[in-house]
């Protein structure tokens, strides 16, 4: 018994190093996977830098048009983010065309006007195409509006009126969300990412290894070594998930690594990552690299010839991260413990909860993690069925 | 022994194999000669497990290929019609993991590797990786594949297919070789001087079904001609006569 064993073993470790060593030396699967690890974190960075970028308060130049001098608006819409320059002649579009962000057009009687409390005009001109106006449009409108509401109670004291009267109620907003939660909104992409970058460097060996070896002719070859169908197909996930694995463990060492490097608090967001959930995340993506390493080839075995393959395996990435996407922006919810064992999802909400610094119920990620690897198990078991096929043979 | 019994196989509704019987004895070469689409590679695949016949009894070494598939595969050593190299490894590394493959390792492992290494000359390949090696040198690989667990049964399906001189010489001493050590051979051909030379039997094969079956001077005397090829065609196309359609034999 112990003699059929070792065989079994001696036979498995033989096929696995075999298997090994075609995928390693494979420099399309190994520089597929290189670049994915690299590019899927740094395009996630880049994400972020340009969101930050976004978000931070540029200056803007304002080009104050009016005949006559008006002190009172020279003197007060200037601030840290507004640059006013008065101009006394000149056609607002040429102006805009010159640039200027905005253009503030005073009516030529102004200064009377608004010494006989009349309501004199003021015209914002703007290019609606430019790129970030809305935010500047609306900061000026609210810069002028709390301009507006100062010389309003000045009016209302001259004259022995309290200011309140024109302030019924004070609107203040107050954010109540943890932080960890408003980081998580964005840190959702992350490990999407991750995944998606598994599915990218696991596809190139996966096909290599069942329908490149099948056009190669060496499957039937290996098919008549006395070798039983699940040690085929294990060895060949084994090896094709290790890619896989190690360049979901580059990209998760190269996320840690340069998101401390980030101001993400200038976008809400309280990134955490311990030093314990560092591996952690490491072992979260094995089984998850192991079910995207067979299923990519049993889908692959089905195949008709290895280009087939690639068309078909292609096509069908983008589909787990469409259900990932659509499942964070849809209204399920997915904190419900269900979702912690379906596969993909659970890794995707156990990964953004170890980026913002939450602890993970251990019991929840082994079970979940345990249905991922029986269904891994499966696929094994029908990928072994599928080498039976005559047809893989090109026999009928 | 091989033994086959009454197989039958339908491919897609077409009678493949007809009622196909014959068995290849130890220490003795049989020659599988047919043309193409005669149903020999379908066969040999039974032999070797990789295909299941409709019906019928298929042996290898006194068990049933059908139900002891992994045993039958220990027993035999197989060259198909495609060499199936691994391009990525090295002759010596694709040789460690076929022995490895059918358990031996350790030291029988290093004497297994010197073994094929001598027989088949491979010292200036050892080291190199089988991408870019030609006709001859990867059928001497793939060869050294089939004979790296020292078999019992030996299939080849068309082995001299693209070889030169040299390795076609190469393969015929291996095999009587293999021969002179009881190792029963299966090998299909289209090289009708190699099957005189080589074979002690010969079985003919046409759409599905054997058509001749005896040492190469038996076929001749059946089929009424002088040549082993002259007997092929008669048999298997019901021609007598090369290029003359002088009437059917069978």
């Amino acid at each position: 018994m112990n003699s059929v064993k070792s065989l079994v073993w001696q036979q498995f470790f033989a096929l696995l190093r075999k298997e090994c060593l075609e995928v390693w030396r494979d420099r399309r699967a190994v520089f597929t996977a290189i670049i994915t690890c690299l590019l899927l974190p740094a395009l996630t960075i880049g994400g972020i830098v340009y969101a930050i970028k976004n978000n931070a308060e540029d200056t803007f130049r304002l080009a104050l048009l009016s005949r006559e001098t008006v002190p009172l608006l020279e003197q007060r819409l200037a601030d840290a983010r507004l640059e006013v320059e008065i101009i006394q002649e000149g056609a607002a579009k040429e102006l805009l065309e010159n640039g200027f962000d905005l253009v503030l057009k005073v009516d030529d009687n102004f200064n009377s006007a608004f010494r006989n409390l009349l309501i004199p005009k003021l015209y914002l001109y703007m290019d609606s195409s430019s790129e970030g106006i809305r935010g500047q449009v609306t900061y000026l409108q609210r810069h002028l509006s709390g301009f507006q509401s100062v010389v309003a109670r000045q009016r209302l004291i001259a004259r022995g009126v309290a200011p309140q009267v024109l302030t019924p109620w004070q609107l203040e907003v107050r954010d109540v969300s943890a932080p960890s939660k408003r980081g998580a909104l964005l840190l959702t992409m992350m490990p999407s990412m991750l995944i998606l970058g598994i599915f990218v460097a696991c596809l190139g060996a996966s096909i290599d290894s069942s329908a490149g070896e099948r056009e190669r002719l060496s499957l039937e070859v290996l098919l008549q070594q006395p070798l039983a169908g699940p040690q085929i197909v294990l060895a060949k996930v084994l090896a094709v998930s290790s890619i896989g694995w190690l360049s979901g463990l580059v990209g998760v060492a190269g996320l840690v690594s340069v998101l401390p490097l980030l101001p993400l608090s200038e976008l809400g967001i309280q990134y955490s990552v311990s030093l314990v959930a560092i591996p952690m995340m490491g072992l979260l993506l094995l089984p998850l690299s192991l079910l995207v390493a067979v299923a990519q080839m049993l889908l692959a075995l089905r195949s008709q010839s290895f280009k087939d393959a690639q068309m078909q395996l292609g096509l069908l990435q983008i589909v787990p991260l469409l259900i990932l996407f659509g499942l964070d922006m849809s209204k399920v919810d997915l904190e419900v413990p269900f979702w912690q064992f379906v596969p993909l999802v659970g890794q995707q909400q156990w990964l953004k909860a170890l980026l913002v610094g939450e602890t993970l119920s251990l019991p929840l990620v082994i079970a979940g993690s345990l249905v991922t690897l029986s269904l891994v198990g499966l696929c094994i078991l029908v990928g072994a069925r599928a080498l039976q096929r005559e047809r893989l043979l090109g026999a009928t | 022994m091989i033994r086959v019994e009454s197989v039958e196989k339908q491919f897609v509704g077409k009678n493949v194999l007809k009622n196909l019987s014959f068995s290849v004895p130890d220490g003795r070469i049989t020659a599988l000669l047919g043309a193409n689409g005669a149903g020999k590679t379908t066969c040999l695949r039974i032999i070797a497990g990789l295909l299941k016949a409709d019906s019928g009894k298929v042996s290898v070494g006194g068990l049933d290929v059908a139900r002891y598939p992994i045993a039958v595969r220990r027993q035999l050593g197989i060259v198909g019609d495609r060499e199936g190299l691994y391009e990525r490894l090295t002759v010596k590394e694709y040789l460690t993991f076929f022995a490895g493959a059918q358990g031996i390792a350790g030291e029988a492992l290093a004497q297994a590797l010197e073994s094929v290494r001598d027989v088949l000359e491979l010292d200036s390949l050892w080291c190199r990786r089988t991408k870019g090696f030609s006709q001859g040198e990867r059928m001497k690989v793939s060869l050294a594949r089939a004979l790296i667990h020292r078999p019992g049964h030996l299939i080849l399906d068309e082995p001299t297919r693209g070889l030169d001189v040299l390795a076609a010489r190469l393969l015929r001493k291996t095999l009587l070789q293999l021969r002179s050590q009881g190792t029963a051979i299966l090998f299909s051909s289209h090289v009708m001087a190699e099957v005189a030379e080589l074979s002690d039997s010969v079985l003919v094969m046409s759409k599905g079904a054997i058509v001749g079956n005896g040492a190469p001077e038996e076929l001749m005397h059946l089929s009424g001609t002088d040549s082993l090829e002259e007997s092929f065609v008669a048999l298997a196309y019901g021609i007598k006569g090369t290029g003359h359609a002088e009437g059917a034999l069978l």
